[in-house]
């Protein structure tokens, strides 16, 4: 008689399912379990790519080149007339001063990123959406995000002061509300005139920390950055592709380590799996021989324990991405994110749109239902290997 | 499976020892020579261990002999794997086991399709030849019904109808009778022996005289310490 092979394995995963459910108990077990552990892993996976393609929308506010002044390979600020020096420089189109600094809140433990800029690239900002008000122009003027504003306490006020170096007070009014949709780029930021930045970090008049470059041709970069490195050996000149990389570097070494971390918890899963599924009750055996005698072969007992397997692991993959996507989309994948934007600077309110691709998927999927299924290999076998015999 | 209706099993100096060369080594047959014909009605009789289930096993390609020669449905079985007995087990041969085997928590047609699963018979089918024996054995009633939920006669037909379902030439039952009361053993007898009449040849193991006595019984082979007497 000629066995349609399709059939035969619908017929398998028909019985496979209402094995599952007959073991609705146990199996229900192991679904929730394993799809906690891909909804961590899927968390972690989602929240570290959402971040680093934020970290890349960052980098579009970033200049070409930026040039910061070095002594004892440490950053020290810069004097402002060097701009004049590059003006004659080909391939660059325009140079600007700007005070990129932090400001520690001493009074709820937070960090503010201050940000002081030229008027003429504050009025460059168009990428930057406002949620109210505008941009600083007038001096002490400021524009914060929710976060900071919340953070500062400032309720319906506007005015609030900062310390600056000889404890005395610089005070500052909100202008502006960074739009939440920004708050990658803008959540932590202050930003503010250069001389109010100046003023507040108690800067020489005519020094900055960074001097930001524009590049008329983009394939230029580096070579006007190396050429900005011979002119003025003693600073250090980075790329935007430098900044990124690094970027890339810190979240590689964090989502890494939560990785690590992550699947020590899967591998031990994987083990309470397998183990479990080495435990057949004398039900199941009994089973299984029955089958057997009724003409069942080995390779069907191994295959209705593989599609018993791959619905657990398929309805665990699912159900733990879905909620890891709404972990990330709708709680800001508050579990994991501390771990991954780091505990000393303030990122609160950081609305996120999870960017999931096919390699993440892929990354996951063999991360999670891969293992699995291995170790359910050698249970199946034991199990399928049970003679016809046992039940006479 | 007509092909096969007509074809005697053979059985030339069979021997079947357990656990061989092992310290808890065990010899269940000892040299049996047999020949059953087909479409008869046979009774292998024998007390408790004399070698009658083994024998049974043997015919019902459950597993091969020792040594010796047997041929089941026109096929040598004798040493081979356990993939191809199987495979001869699903075509050849109906098996009603003495506590029936019947998986509680399947329906009761669930329970008597299986044979068809690996088949790849769809479930349309698997209904369809299902049909006339719920109809035959009076079950039609219960055919949703899980099987553990029925009651011992019925799971008795249930048996009867799961092993005919391939509508193998060779039916064999395992002492079927042990745990049923008179009633149900007549029944369980008429039912067999109207298989019988349509051209199955039936191999019972029994020691209980309902079996053997049975006017439809055409031979009894006794068997004591795993010799034919």
């Amino acid at each position: 008689m000629k066995i349609n092979p399709l059939q035969r394995q619908l017929n398998l995963l028909d019985y496979a399912l209402s094995s599952l459910w007959r073991r609705r108990m146990k199996n229900g077990a192991i679904l929730a379990i394993f799809a906690f552990v891909i909804f961590l892993l899927g968390s972690f996976q989602l929240l570290s790519q959402t971040l680093q393609s934020s970290a890349e929308e960052l980098l579009a506010f970033a200049p070409d080149i930026t040039i910061q002044s070095l002594v004892a390979g440490r950053q020290t600020p810069i004097a402002a007339n060097k701009i004049r020096e590059l003006a004659d420089m080909y391939g660059i189109t325009a140079s600007s001063p700007r005070i990129w600094g932090y400001y520690f809140d001493h009074d709820n433990g937070a960090n503010y990123t201050v940000l002081g800029l030229t008027e003429e690239e504050i009025g460059a900002m168009t990428g930057v959406i406002l949620e109210s008000g505008r941009l600083p122009g007038a001096p002490g003027e400021v524009a914060v995000s929710p976060a900071v504003r919340q953070s500062l306490d400032l309720a319906g006020r506007s005015a609030f002061s900062l310390f600056r170096p000889d404890l005395s007070q610089a005070s500052f009014k909100v202008s502006g509300l960074f739009s939440r949709e920004t708050d990658i780029v803008t959540g932590d930021i202050i930003l503010m005139s250069l001389a109010d930045a100046r003023h507040l970090f108690a800067m020489p008049e005519d020094m900055v920390t960074d001097i930001g470059v524009k590049v008329a041709n983009p394939v230029e970069i580096d070579n006007v950055a190396r050429k900005i490195a011979g002119r003025f050996p003693e600073t250090r000149v980075l790329t935007r592709a430098q900044i990124r990389k690094t970027y890339q570097v810190v979240f590689g070494w964090r989502s890494g380590f939560g990785s690590v971390c992550l699947l020590a918890a899967l591998a031990s899963f994987v083990i309470l799996a397998s183990d479990k599924a080495s435990g057949l009750s004398r039900e199941e055996k009994r089973e299984i021989g029955i089958l057997k005698f009724l003409g069942f072969q080995t390779t069907d007992i191994l295959a209705l324990r593989f599609w018993e397997s791959v619905v657990v692991a398929g309805l665990a993959f699912l159900i733990g991405l879905s909620l890891a996507y709404v972990h990330v989309a709708f709680f800001d994948g508050g579990l994991f994110k501390p771990v991954l934007v780091g505990w000393s600077v303030l990122r609160p309110d950081l609305s996120l749109a999870p960017s999931l691709n096919g390699a993440d998927l892929l990354l996951i999927f063999s991360w999670s239902v891969l293992p699995y299924l291995a170790a359910t290999i050698i249970p199946a076998w034991r199990s399928a290997v049970i003679r016809a015999d046992t039940v006479v | 499976m007509a092909g096969h209706m007509g074809l005697d099993i053979e059985l030339e100096e069979v021997r079947k020892i357990y656990n061989q060369g092992r310290a808890n080594e065990v010899t269940a047959l000892l040299s049996v020579s047999l020949r059953i014909a087909a479409g008869s009605m046979v009774c292998l009789r024998g007390p408790s261990g004399s070698g009658k289930s083994t024998l049974l096993s043997i015919i019902g390609c459950v597993f091969p002999p020792s040594s010796g020669r047997a041929v089941i449905g026109g096929r040598q079985i004798s040493r081979l794997p356990d993939h191809f007995l199987g495979r001869y087990r699903r075509e050849l041969i109906g098996f009603i086991f003495q506590r029936f085997n019947i998986l509680p928590q399947l329906t009761v047609l669930e329970n008597i399709t299986l044979p068809l699963l690996p088949l790849g018979i769809p479930p349309k089918e698997r209904q369809q030849r299902a049909a006339p024996l719920l109809e035959k054995f009076g079950i039609g009633h219960r055919v949703n019904f899980p099987a553990g939920q029925i009651s011992g006669g019925e799971l008795q037909r249930v048996a009867i109808a799961r092993a005919l379902i391939n509508d193998p030439p060779y039916l064999l039952a395992d002492e079927p009778t042990a745990h049923l009361d008179s009633h149900l053993s007549m029944e369980f007898m008429d039912m067999v022996s109207t298989l019988k009449r349509a051209g199955k040849t039936v191999v019972l193991t029994s020691h209980d005289p309902l079996v053997s006595d049975h006017a439809e019984i055409d031979r009894i082979i006794d068997i004591r310490d795993g010799r034919l007497v």
